[in-house]
């Protein structure tokens, strides 16, 4: 059983489970709005996307449930060369750029 | 509301309901969907879905062909958990597919 993946946890103790609704923040709903439109394009598969989110590993239990699909999202991107390492940086450092002059 | 079914046609399938079938023991690396808590288990095909897309191949980017023949697969609880204390007819369904499964 050694190589499970973290989403295989049917049949384990559940622990508490947390029944209040948290929610969405705006970069949720955003995230979320991307990740439906590629995958409803096809651009990306759901599958993919599951993958991604396993192959995580210990940072899978780390991340909350939109940081794992969207580091997931970002995964599957580079994968398909949408965009290179280099490109995402820079575009992140120009957006918080954008951001922190506003 | 009625959804219409999501079901296909899976004219070249091996099982059909009612056949005992066993869920291979393989712990093969990549992206698996047959929990592990089932594999090696016995149960009988309750229905067929259809024939889709193979998500293993789907996982990493191909086009998921050939396709797949799906089953809804109904196990009993007793025979999952070592330690079931519940009735003999608690029974668990699953959707497995083809390649995972066998005789049995």
């Amino acid at each position: 059983m050694s190589d499970e993946h973290p989403h295989d946890m049917g049949g384990e103790p559940g622990g508490r489970i947390d029944t209040a609704d948290h929610g969405m923040k705006f970069w949720e709903k955003q995230a979320n709005a991307l990740r439906n439109t590629l995958t409803s394009r096809k651009l990306v598969r759901l599958d993919e996307l599951r993958r991604a989110a396993e192959d995580l590993g210990s940072r899978y239990y780390e991340l909350e449930y939109f940081e794992r699909t969207t580091a997931a999202l970002r995964a599957v991107l580079l994968e398909h060369g949408f965009f290179t390492e280099a490109e995402l940086a820079a575009k992140i450092a120009e957006v918080r750029r954008r951001y922190e002059s506003a | 509301m009625n959804l219409p079914s999501a079901y296909t046609e899976a004219p070249a399938r091996r099982f059909n309901v009612g056949e005992r079938v066993r869920v291979k023991a393989s712990e093969p690396p990549g992206h698996r969907r047959t929990p592990h808590y089932v594999r090696g288990k016995r149960g009988v095909i309750e229905r067929v879905c259809g024939t889709f897309a193979n998500p293993e191949e789907l996982a990493y980017g191909f086009d998921g062909e050939p396709k797949r023949v799906l089953y809804r697969v109904r196990f009993e609880q007793r025979e999952l958990w070592a330690d079931y204390r519940g009735p003999e007819h608690d029974y668990l369904e699953l959707e497995i597919y083809e390649h995972w499964l066998e005789r049995a």
